[in-house]
């Protein structure tokens, strides 16, 4: 039955696809508002992006993986292990440049492991990231501990989290300027259409002479200092780092971000710009949902059916 | 004649819109006959084959085995009355034993569902007594040389009671003395009263195990007839048609350049593969189209690979301008200036949700950047003009090229390599599912580009493209080149000849 | 398909193991100890075995550590609040965790979706549901309270194999648990479907060459939907042996027994290419986990190391199932090369 529905409405479909995000975005912010005013205050709307502000880097920074057909689960104990590595840094008297230099670096670090293992060795992104997943965690916690580390008298680290400019936070221009950084990549540089070309057609692109393997190692390392990136701004938010943080499931909302934002898991398609649509989907989602006190269990289901349906209406158009 | 027909297609046609691909065709098979069924690519063979096996349903027409009307479209229909069909690709499961895959999905079971080993040994056995055929039941398929999966796929078809046996371009992956294997088990099935259509571009197997042979061209069949009522030549001439045979004569029309204008661009010195292909020595002229024809399977896509560097090859020596080079990559042919159209321009060529202007820039992004930031206007301005020189249709620089017909595909992937501007180009199969008014575009393109001093090294199975467009002509058999000849100097009877092993 | 060879290396590479621990590992060659093993692995052994079957038609399923809660939760509410009596609730429990891996496998086959992101997706959902139904959450009291139904706790039982064929006095047996007979049923049932049954055939047959088996006539979608309806049955079972032992459920029950079930069955060399690979390599595989890890333990490493050694383990286990697909493909173009 739902075969034949996709084939008399697939070509309105696929005209409707682009403005899909958008109007879903707007109609749920519409249902939400009529259901509890206090929802369109200033002040929720600045809270909906603070609180999606840690998927949203990572979203940004996962964003080429997904396109090239993968998929990186490891990024929350690499945003664990980044948060830890500033506090280690910062504990041992180093500046706060090299801190936040070392923390970044372990996420590229780790980002670009899964992309050798990935191009080089031909292993299936789920398994290798799935692994590294527990070998960071472990890493994380042998180094940390199961304790949180408070950060202390670092105001120049605190400001990165907790700062203002303009009255404007800083993590939020942090988030803004990374995916524009990462727009423009995409846009203005031919590595964009080289993860775009390696996501439709690898073997195309190998023949069409782009570096496909090296391409894949920066993208996973890009992704991986993304959810570096993250663990920073969140260790100066709550200005402890831990090696539990970015718990099982961090990644799902980050993959369920990007997926919500349109681009195809089948390789190919995709735009930051899309991603950040989808993590702010995602983010009035948990919000709406928060200020109606829905609880966490419908929550969950909520979040796992958005993504089945999100991939299927794909699937379809 | 007529009376005992084992299968009886009447009328048969299929349309797609306005196009008809299979026009009123009429194919009678009798039990115990083998049957050719030749012609070149888009001639119809796989429209009536995809009938027969129910993969499509026809147009128009009926088709009856022992005289009782199938209903067309489905293929357990087709199996269950005795129609089979062995396809290119394998369709066995090769982690799994020959027994297993010889009852593939209808295993012989006894209560609650458990294999009944026995019996599936005793029918398996009597079937390899049946049709005298030797193969270890208990090997599995994936430890098998290449003819041996082959007669596993009959056995399987067998297995079902095949009568009627369709065998789509069987010895595509073997080697000669395999191909005698085959025909050996061939003959037995004959002889057991199973009717065989053997479709097939290899002119010495159809005289050495078909009886009869079918001629189809352009959606029709034109000819049907004893094979020893026919000779090879008149054979290749009813493939082709006899338009071929008078432009071939009129070929001379376009001026020939054979060697170019005298520089060596590119030169092979007895390159080798090990078990691919072997001891190929040619010089490419800069300025020259050169055409390597063959049948296909003849290896000669693996060959490009390896001279553009997306394979290795074992030994021998190759040139670039005079320079000893071997391409490690891609990227090193490209940024030496050679390109590669590929064959299959869904699977190695083209970026299909990509728009025409990503993809017509793909392979020369180096040449659209500064500073690592793309040039967009000169991209936009470079696709524009392509899109105009090569006139694609639509001319809408972001329209996804997997919404465009098959002939303004090929001339996308042709343009991302004249982006290049290259010194060296190299062509698979240029025109594979082209329509006749792409193909001449394409041709002038690349007379154009030759008259600008490019080498051109085109690989086709398509003799009237070879005739057509070539200066030079290598006829490559089994891996090995046997002939280059001048295009003026040689005639289509000639290379039919060598093709079909003549000389042998 | 049994490849014999790579289960007697498999095996063999187990026993070396666990004779190197028995050597160098203080208290491991003992009775209690083996205990362990066997009562902390039988279970991850009957997950190896339900996720190979997904793995075998070349998917995977991510959510069996939320179905094992699931599976969990529905058995303590069931004992709990509406104190239903045992004997129906352990059909009950592993109906529900059947029809939770199938449901994965309906996503997959109907709505198209890629195995990894359908069973992501329900990772989450089954998760919420079991916060959902959970009846600690809705009378914490509970929460305190152990689970008595001698139905459910019963699985929790050990037998003194050496005292009842009274051999005791002469070697030092260990109690073997109620659930390491039922990994070895679960092991024979599945291992008799796979290499002897026409089901069995099938299921090789859509992982090895899925166009293949549809033109062979084989419903393969419904083969699909069985392979994620039996990992979700090897959920079931396994949530029912953590219940016993802990005789209470959380909602956090099997969290991230994905990865140590997806290690096990792949060392046990159940191909991620599909088609290849038996119940043997899993039971083996998830063994020679709990050797290691336990192993390890014993000669003071931290449950963090244990982490990471699992999931070095799991890559180790997929570069060598990588290795043996190129192996394979190499011996494919050799075969066409020497017949030329």
């Amino acid at each position: 039955m739902i075969a034949r529905w996709n084939l008399k409405s697939s070509a309105t479909l696929s005209k409707l696809a682009p403005y899909a995000l958008p109007l879903a975005i707007l109609f749920i912010v519409t249902m939400f508002s009529i259901a509890e005013p206090a929802f369109l205050k200033p002040e929720n709307l600045i809270g909906i992006i603070h609180q999606m502000n840690l998927i949203g880097i990572m979203a940004v920074a996962m964003t080429f993986v997904i396109m090239t057909g993968g998929v990186d689960l490891s990024v929350g104990p690499v945003l664990a292990i980044s948060g830890l590595t500033a506090f280690f840094a910062m504990d041992a008297g180093l500046g706060l440049p090299i801190a936040i230099a070392a923390a970044l670096g372990v996420g590229i670090l780790i980002g670009t492991i899964n992309g050798t293992l990935i191009s080089i060795f031909g292993l299936p992104p789920i398994i290798v990231t799935l692994a590294m997943l527990s070998v960071v965690r472990g890493l994380a916690l042998i180094w940390g501990g199961p304790e949180w580390h408070l950060i202390r008298d670092q105001d120049a680290f605190t400001f990165i989290g907790t700062g203002h400019i303009g009255g404007i936070s800083f993590s939020i221009i942090l988030l803004l300027v990374f995916a524009g950084a990462v727009m423009f990549v995409q846009k203005r540089t031919p590595i964009g259409l080289m993860v775009a070309g390696i996501g439709e057609n690898e073997r195309a692109a190998y023949l069409s002479g782009h570096r496909v393997r090296l391409t894949k190692i920066a993208i996973y390392g890009l992704s991986g200092m993304g959810a570096a990136l993250a663990g920073i701004v969140q260790s100066s938010q709550v200005h402890t780092s831990a090696a539990v943080y970015g718990e099982f499931g961090t990644e799902l909302d980050v993959i369920a971000a990007i997926v919500l934002g349109g681009t195809s898991l089948m390789g190919g398609k995709g735009s930051i710009g899309r991603t950040l649509m989808g993590v702010i989907f995602l983010g009035v989602i948990n919000n709406g949902m928060n200020i109606l006190n829905v609880t966490l269990d419908i929550q969950l289901i909520t979040k796992g059916v958005i993504i089945v349906l999100a991939m299927a209406l794909s699937e379809l158009a | 004649m007529d009376a005992g027909h084992l299968i009886e297609a009447r009328g048969l046609g299929k349309t797609y819109g306005n196009l008809a691909v299979l026009i009123d065709a009429n194919f009678t098979v009798n039990a115990g006959e083998i049957r050719a069924l030749v012609g070149s690519n888009g001639a119809g063979k796989s429209t009536l084959i995809k009938i027969l096996t129910g993969a499509i349903v026809p147009t128009t027409g009926t088709v009856k085995v022992d005289g009782k009307e199938l209903v067309l479209g489905s293929p357990t229909e087709m199996i269950n009355s005795g129609i089979a069909c062995i396809y290119q690709h394998s369709n066995l499961a090769p982690a799994m034993t020959v027994l297993d895959n010889i009852f593939l999905g209808r295993q012989p079971t006894k209560r609650f569902g458990l294999l009944d080993r026995k019996r599936q040994r005793r029918e398996a056995e009597e079937l390899l007594q049946r049709h005298a055929i030797q193969i270890d039941l208990d090997a599995l398929v994936s430890t098998l040389p290449t003819v041996k999966q082959k007669e596993v796929e009959i056995l399987k078809a067998l297995a079902l009671n095949a009568r009627i046996l369709l065998m789509d371009e069987p010895t595509g992956w073997l080697a000669a003395s395999d191909v005698a294997k085959l025909h050996a088990t061939i003959r037995t099935l004959k002889s057991s009263g199973v009717a065989i259509v053997y479709i097939s571009h290899m002119l010495d197997e159809i005289f050495a195990v078909c009886d009869t042979v079918t001629v189809m061209r352009d959606g029709r069949i034109i000819s049907e007839g004893k094979v020893a009522d026919i000779t090879r030549p008149r054979l290749v001439k009813l493939m082709v048609g006899e338009k071929l045979a008078n432009d071939s004569a009129q070929a001379g029309k376009h001026k020939r350049m054979a060697r170019g204008i005298g520089k060596v661009r590119l030169s092979a010195n007895g390159l080798t593969k090990r078990g691919v292909f072997s001891d190929i020595s040619f010089d490419l002229f800069a300025g020259e189209i050169f055409c390597i024809t063959g049948l296909i399977g003849s290896k000669r896509t693996e060959f490009l690979h390896t001279l553009f560097g997306s394979d290795k090859f074992d030994s021998g020596e190759m040139k670039v301008d005079g320079k000893v080079i071997s391409f490690k990559s891609p990227t090193q042919a490209i940024s030496n200036g050679m390109g590669f159209v590929t064959e299959d321009r869904h699977r190695e060529g083209l970026m299909l949700g990509l728009s025409i202007s990503n993809n017509l820039v793909m392979a020369t992004l180096r040449k659209f950047h500064k500073f690592g930031l793309l040039k967009h206007k000169e991209i936009y301005s470079a696709t524009g003009e392509m899109i105009a020189d090569l006139n694609i249709q639509p001319p809408d620089p972001i329209k996804p090229v997997r919404l465009l017909s098959g002939g303004n595909q090929q001339k996308v992937l042709l343009g991302k390599w004249l982006n290049l501007k290259p010194k060296i180009l190299l062509l698979d199969e240029p025109t594979v599912g082209v329509d006749v008014g792409a193909k001449a575009e394409i041709y002038a393109i690349l007379r154009a580009e030759r008259d600008k001093g490019a080498a051109i090294l085109v690989v086709s199975s398509d003799l009237e493209e070879v005739m057509t467009i070539s200066d030079r002509i290598a006829v490559m058999v089994s891996g090995r080149l046997v002939a280059i000849h001048d295009a003026d100097k040689t005639t289509l009877s000639e290379i039919i000849g060598e093709i079909g092993g003549a000389a042998q | 398909m049994l490849r014999r060879p790579a289960s007697i290396a498999l095996l063999a590479f187990f026993l070396v193991t666990m004779g190197l621990f028995c050597l160098f590992a203080p208290n491991f060659a003992t009775a209690s100890n083996f205990e362990n093993l066997m009562s902390g692995f039988s279970f991850v052994a009957i997950l190896a075995m339900g996720q190979s079957f997904p793995i075998l038609l070349r998917g995977i399923d991510l959510s069996i550590g939320a179905m094992v809660a699931l599976a969990g939760m529905v058995a303590f509410d069931l004992t709990m609040l509406f104190h239903v009596p045992g004997y129906l609730i352990l059909p009950l429990v592993l109906i529900a965790a059947t029809s939770a891996g199938a449901l994965n496998g309906i996503l997959i086959v109907y709505l198209r979706l890629q195995p990894f992101i359908a069973t992501l997706a329900t990772l989450a959902a089954y998760r919420g549901v079991v916060y959902a139904i959970s009846g600690r959450l809705l009378i914490p009291k509970l929460a305190t309270t152990p689970i008595t139904d001698p139905w459910i706790v019963g699985i929790e039982t050990y037998f003194d194999i050496g005292g009842a064929l009274g051999i005791s006095d002469y070697v030092h047996l260990p109690w073997f648990p109620l659930s390491f007979f039922l990994m070895i049923a679960i092991f024979i049932t599945f291992q008799v479907l796979l290499l002897s049954t026409k089901l069995g055939r099938d299921i090789y047959t859509v992982g090895g060459n899925q166009e293949a088996a549809r033109l062979a006539g084989i419903n393969t979608r419904r083969i699909t939907i069985l392979t994620y309806a039996i990992s979700g049955f090897c959920a079931g079972v396994a949530a029912l042996v953590l219940v016993a032992r802990l005789t209470t459920s959380t909602e956090a029950l099997g969290t991230g027994m994905e990865l140590t079930a997806i290690s096990a069955a792949v060392i046990g060399g159940v191909s991620l290419q599909g088609g290849i690979g038996s119940m043997f390599g899993p039971v083996i595989g998830a063994f020679l986990l709990g050797v290691v890890l336990i192993g390890l333990t014993l000669l003071g490493a931290s449950q963090y190391v244990q982490q990471i050694l699992t999931g070095a383990i799991l890559l180790a286990a997929v570069c060598y199932d990588r290795y043996l697909v190129v192996q394979r493909q190499r011996r494919a173009a050799a075969n066409i090369g020497a017949n030329t």
